[in-house]
């Protein structure tokens, strides 16, 4: 038996009933969408039509598209594939680690947060997957027959290789603990569907669910094992994209608090993106009963806590190389803070060591506006967070022969903003097609279930 | 989800006695007896000798600077960038203080770690553990001694067992033979003072810190009502703040700086790891033994589950930490990070080796992998003593091989001095523990502890 202490806040207010949850969730899927919903959908396939268009170019012209050159070999590209897979984390975390944790305040926000992970993933996959240039030929090694391309196998010993297994292992996990949650919730849709189309689809989808005890008792099992499974994945990932760098022996890469660092930055950036969104829907969809400001002030909690890890991470990379007595070390480190590329190096730690700090003050943690302009704010952070750390240790050579400076093409911009396009493209049609809350769970935590 | 049965939560007044009260007397004899032994049978060498194991030691050095981690001869020149630490023997008393030093450490981290312990709860807003706060609150009490020991040992002996210490009083400058770049570019951070200045401050704000947190909970009791509930909350988020911050600083003095010339980014997280999954242990070690004889009835199998669930984690958690900055540092092969693990990797050091992963990743992770051992009082005590085994030739591990190196080997002081220490934490603890009432009963979420259930 569960038992809830009288000053915990209500997790759903507005006193709704099972038939309201149920009703307010499916309205989108069983109405026309709105205006906005097309703006933005329409808005959001435009930006698609860009990432179409950029990666059309480098596969047509190849690589030299890109603004990376012989010194500085990853830029935008590793940047973004960093940056997005980041942003996946607060998916799994939300999902996995908080169900582990028995946080029901998740059960509102897990649906999106998990789409975001798989939307975000998909985004990552597009910059490694290019920048492969023939893109055909990189997949060889999947299938490795005949053997006319060198080695026959990938090579095990590379961080890179290693990273292949672990995004393809986090997004088929997430995929799956992602459509199993879905399925009560779909069939609830196909045994309201009025149309023969939705009733077909839904009914495919939810995959013969009955509701009886015996398939709940079922799923509640699975969901545990898959929030355990799902739990290593969250450090696993991010670990092993650390490795790509922290395995080197570049100055300002190759450091032993990448793996928990990045781990921590990728929650804090994943947070921020899920406020980001969240803060969207609960306005737009009039979800501010089921998402209320309790959810946003935890969440903000979340970012304040993860960005000021990631801060003493930040200032401790610094302590150690300042302490190291390895000149290559303190170079990195000093040139990140005051050579040319300063103002990235100052705009991460504005961002994200100082800029959550205002989350200590609860007007800040419960104003949707604020929140939404500081979730921005994070957001730009992180993606200057792994530009500081690529482009800063990159451009300064062990040679000052090898020294350049990198800027990213228009092309590479392109692409970069194209993502958010795919990014968008997904998440609206989700918003529409599919429950963007998990009624079934949320039903679970309701005051008023007579 | 219900708010009407309520139950009626009785205070408990734990008293310290019988087979409690004798083990920790028997541990702390046991300990003295075996540490004077052990004390007597430290080899003492004479001055010829200490300048033969020197000679020796010189040539040992040298072999193992000559090969990097892979067992690859690594090229040697007069040019060579670092110069090569050239150790000498330490003083045969060394080992006493060492002892004193790792024990310290570890009563420190585990005291702090129980601080956490709490303030967590009320910063993540967690109800489920609310009736076993008094434990870790009691744990925080023994700080003042580790803090002390640490410090004692820092004054007394830093100079044979930091070499930046010894360095610090050469007062060599450049172009003088012995002279160190490394040791000399540190010396803004690892120079006695502000070290002094970190070892006594962070340790008292640290104490300040439990103490007033500790009061907070205890006038609850009496006075009941949400006040010291929401500044119990503020007062822990600070304290959080400034654990994560000052824990780091400690790391890097206490047991970062005792080989010098390494340095690695992780290190202040893994101490932190260590400290944090003793505390655990120790906190499940408590409850079980109150359970066992009558105390904590409101705390059941459920809650017990759920210590052995964070054991579990904690064991992962900890072997990432192990795994990252190993990896790293053998993928890397630079030999100034690599000689770190080169020597750890040698004896007298490989059987702690082997332990250390043993003790501390393979029988937590094995055992308590299934829900019934992790339910089990007999198979949880088990895994908190391996724990706690393990956690202490961790800390071995990571102070005597810069300090001491060959020299170290686990004796009758290696044994006693830890038992000794048990039976003084038990003792210390127990005895606070049992000066104040065994339940928060007024804590605002002691009916959702009372009614505690991990659910499937």
């Amino acid at each position: 038996m569960i038992h809830d202490s009288a000053i915990r806040t209500q997790l759903v207010t507005g006193e709704k009933t099972l038939h309201d949850v149920t009703t307010e969730i499916c309205r989108p899927i069983e109405n026309k969408p709105s205006t906005s919903w097309k703006v933005g959908f329409v808005l959001s396939v435009i930006f698609l039509g860009i990432l179409g268009l950029t990666l059309a170019i480098t596969t047509l012209f190849g690589i030299g598209t890109w603004g990376l050159n012989k010194t500085v070999q990853w830029g935008w590209d590793i940047t973004n594939f960093v940056f997005w897979v980041g942003i996946g984390h607060a998916g799994t975390l939300i999902s996995a680690i908080l169900l582990l944790f028995r946080q029901k305040w998740r059960m509102s926000i897990n649906r999106s947060a998990e789409a975001m992970t798989i939307f975000a993933v998909m985004c990552a996959a597009v910059f490694p997957l290019f920048h492969m240039g023939r893109l055909w030929v990189g997949m060889y090694w999947v299938l490795p027959l005949p053997n006319a391309f060198g080695s026959l196998w990938g090579n095990f010993h590379s961080p890179l290789l290693w990273d292949v297994f672990a995004i393809t292992t986090y997004f088929s996990v997430s995929l799956v603990f992602w459509y199993l949650g879905l399925i009560p919730d779909i069939a609830t849709v196909r045994d309201r569907a009025t149309t023969a189309g939705r009733k077909f689809w839904y009914n495919f989808f939810s995959m013969g669910w009955t509701g009886s005890v015996r398939t709940w008792n079922r799923y509640e099992v699975v969901s545990l094992i898959l929030a355990g499974i799902s739990t290593p994945l969250v450090l696993s990932v991010h670990t092993i994209v650390s490795m790509d760098f922290a395995t080197s022996v570049v100055p300002g890469w190759h450091t032993t608090i990448f793996p928990p660092y990045f781990v921590a930055g990728a929650i804090f950036s994943g947070f921020g993106m899920v406020l980001t969104l969240l803060v969207i829907v609960r306005k737009v969809m009039n979800y501010q009963d089921y998402i209320t400001i309790g959810h946003l002030e935890a969440m903000c909690k979340v970012v304040m806590l993860t960005g000021t890890m990631v801060g003493l991470a930040y200032i401790t990379e610094f302590f150690v190389a300042a302490y190291s007595g390895v000149v290559y070390e303190q170079y990195a480190f000093i040139n990140r803070a005051t050579g040319p590329y300063w103002w990235a190096y100052w705009s991460m730690m504005t961002c994200n060591l100082i800029a959550p700090q205002v989350f200590w003050f609860k007007w800040a943690r419960t104003t949707p506006w604020f929140i939404f302009m500081l979730s921005i704010v994070v957001n730009v952070g992180m993606w200057f967070e792994r530009f500081v750390i690529i482009v800063t240790s990159l451009h300064r050579e062990y040679l000052p022969s090898g020294w350049v400076m990198y800027s990213p093409t228009i092309i590479e911009i392109g692409i970069f903003v194209g993502t958010f396009g795919l990014f968008f493209t997904c998440f609206f049609l989700f918003s529409k097609f599919l429950p963007v809350i998990n009624m079934s769970e949320v039903k679970s935590i309701l005051k008023n279930r007579e | 989800m219900s708010h009407g049965h309520e139950l009626h939560i009785h205070q408990e007044n734990y008293q310290f006695k019988g087979k409690a009260k004798t083990l920790s007397l028997a541990l702390l004899i046991i300990g003295l007896a075996f540490s004077i032994i052990g004390i007597f049978t430290i080899p003492r060498d004479t001055h010829h000798d200490a300048h033969d194991t020197a000679a020796k030691h010189e040539v040992s050095n040298h072999k193992t600077i000559e090969k990097n981690i892979h067992g690859v001869d690594v090229a040697h020149s007069d040019e060579q960038l670092y110069p090569i630490p050239v150790e000498h023997a330490k003083p045969w008393y060394t080992r006493i203080y060492m002892n004193l030093l790792i024990n310290g450490y570890f009563l420190l981290l585990i005291a702090v770690c129980g601080i956490f312990f709490f303030a967590l709860q009320y910063i993540a807003n967690a109800g489920w553990a609310s009736s076993l706060l008094r434990i870790p609150q009691a744990m925080s009490t023994i700080l003042p001694i580790g803090a002390i020991i640490v410090l004692a040992v820092f004054l007394l002996a830093g100079q044979d067992i930091y070499h930046w210490v010894h360095y610090e009083h050469l007062h060599l400058v450049k172009g003088q033979e012995g002279y160190d770049p490394i040791l000399a570019d540190k010396s803004w951070f690892l120079n006695t003072k502000l070290i002094l200045i970190f070892l006594i401050s962070i340790p008292l704000v640290w104490f300040l810190f439990g103490k007033y947190l500790r009061n907070l909970s205890i006038k609850e009791d009496a006075e009941g009502g949400l006040t010291f509930f929401k500044k119990s909350i503020r007062v822990s988020a600070a304290f959080t703040l400034f654990f994560g911050f000052s824990i780091s600083i400690l790391s890097w003095i206490v047991t970062m700086s005792v080989d010098a010339h390494w340095y690695s980014t992780i290190f202040s997280i893994y101490n932190f790891a260590t400290g944090w999954v003793s505390a655990i242990a120790i906190i499940t070690l408590f409850v079980l033994y109150l359970k066992r004889n009558g105390y904590l009835e409101i705390v059941s199998d459920e809650h017990i589950h759920d210590l052995g669930k964070f054991m579990f984690a904690f064991s992962i958690f900890w072997t990432y930490l192990w795994v990252s900055q190993f990896l790293l540092i053998w993928y890397a092969n630079i030999p100034e990070e690599s000689i770190y693990y080169y020597k750890r990797w040698e004896m007298p050091f490989k059987i702690n080796w082997f332990l250390n992963l043993g003790l501390n990743f393979l029988i937590p992770f094995l055992v308590l992998m299934t829900r019934n051992n992790k339910r089990n009082p007999q198979i949880l005590t088990f895994v908190a003593l391996c724990i706690l085994v393990g956690h202490w030739n961790d800390i071995y591990l990571m102070l005597m091989p810069g300090a001491i190196d060959k020299q170290a080997t686990i004796g009758f002081l290696e044994i006693g001095m830890p038992l000794f220490f048990a039976g003084l934490f038990m003792y210390w603890v127990l005895t606070a523990l049992s000066k104040k009432g065994l339940i928060p009963v007024k804590h605002p979420y002691i009916q959702e502890s009372a009614h505690h259930d991990v659910g499937v």
